[in-house]
């Protein structure tokens, strides 16, 4: 198939297509939710090689499984959900390991941040990055079905729909999640508000 | 490094789960109305408001990185997903040629064997019938105590016959005398 109509394709038609045995349209899924799945895998690990291992993890998961795909939910919440297991797990494997490492980052001082507009000054950066560390040592110290609720709606802007249906939750329990971890975290920023 | 102890006013109660899925725009249009109105008259609220627009979008920013390493995730994604492809038929290759010409090869030895192992045995072949650690039935095993008993049947069958032999010979000693 043309690269260009592949990329036009709705994920329900390259699904198929890929149950179907073309298996080469899967790129454009990959294409597609790479940096999306990374994005949170790195919001759950904060290292860059276990985010890029952890999301192609989810993608060969996702092509190993794809006959198994239903079509009851939609793919991205399907594949979120394998994206979010695999998080889960790395954290309860590794949880201590993610938390001494917000350690010293923190006892390091300031490190290397990157600001959108570039314009701002020193200080307002090393604020921002200190900001950032407090938020992330919060969001880890947080019970894990808090800390997915929050990643998934405020840094990957999931409906809480779609977080409910990634979760296996009610939409009211996502809700309080949310909640519960914004609370936590605007505590935490006390300093900076 | 230690967590300043000092807390910040909270939103009301009744509104503050409210206010969070207002700032993410989430909530019906009756919420949505509710959770107005009542920010109009509530200046904890509208702080609290105003905090979650200043720092979650802060949060949520990610790190900005290179084009280049987006393209070396997807050409390693890719190369992953055709191993894995690639073991799949591996495996599956493995077995489909096999299948063609697996049974008849498989016959045809199993018949060669069967043909030798009779030439070299000239058909005398001898089957073992008690295996290694076969157990013997309970009633062909002797305990002591049945041992005794059969030497005591003994021991009487013996006075038995020396009574018996006693008798006979009482009998020609009588007649004779």
């Amino acid at each position: 198939m043309d690269p260009t109509a592949q990329q036009d394709l709705r994920d329900e038609e390259v699904v198929a297509l890929c149950q179907q045995g073309q298996s080469e349209v899967f790129e454009v899924l990959v294409r597609k939710y790479m940096e999306k799945a990374f994005r949170i895998a790195f919001d759950f690990t904060h290292d860059t090689e276990e985010a890029k291992d952890l999301s192609q993890e989810a993608f060969l998961r996702a092509f190993s499984r794809i006959k198994q795909f239903d079509g009851r939910s939609s793919f991205y919440t399907w594949f979120y959900r394998l994206v979010v297991n695999l998080c889960l797990d790395y954290t309860r494997r590794k949880g201590r390991v993610i938390w001494e490492r917000l350690e010293k980052q923190t006892e390091g001082g300031a490190e290397p941040v990157e600001v959108a507009d570039g314009s701002s000054l020193p200080d307002e950066e090393a604020m921002a990055g200190e900001a950032k560390r407090r938020a992330d040592k919060t969001l880890e110290a947080m019970p894990n079905k808090q800390r997915t609720a929050f990643l998934l709606r405020n840094h990957q802007g999931l409906s809480i729909p779609d977080i409910a249906k990634v979760m296996k939750t009610t939409e009211g329990t996502v809700r309080v999640y949310l909640h519960r971890a914004v609370a936590a975290l605007r505590q935490s920023l006390v300093e900076f508000v | 490094m230690k967590l300043p102890e000092n807390t910040l006013p909270t939103a009301c109660t009744d509104f503050e789960e409210d206010l969070v899925l207002h700032y993410y725009g989430d909530g019906s249009e009756a919420e949505r109305n509710r959770v107005e109105a009542h920010l109009e008259k509530c200046a904890p609220c509208r702080a609290f408001l105003e905090d979650l627009r200043r720092l979650l979008p802060q949060m949520a920013k990610p790190n900005e990185l290179p084009q280049s390493f987006w393209d070396n995730y997807y050409r390693e994604t890719l190369a992953k997903l055709a191993a894995a492809e690639e073991r799949k038929f591996r495996w599956r290759n493995l077995f489909v040629p096999m299948r063609a010409w697996m049974l008849p090869a498989f016959g045809t030895a199993a018949v060669a064997v069967l043909a030798v192992a009779l030439v070299f045995t000239k058909g005398h072949w001898h089957f073992s019938l008690k295996q290694p650690g076969e157990s013997i039935p309970q009633e062909i095993l002797v305990d002591t105590n049945q041992l005794e008993f059969f030497k005591s049947m003994d021991m009487l069958e013996a006075l038995s016959k020396l009574e018996t032999l006693d008798g006979t010979k009482l009998e020609t000693v009588n007649s004779r005398g």
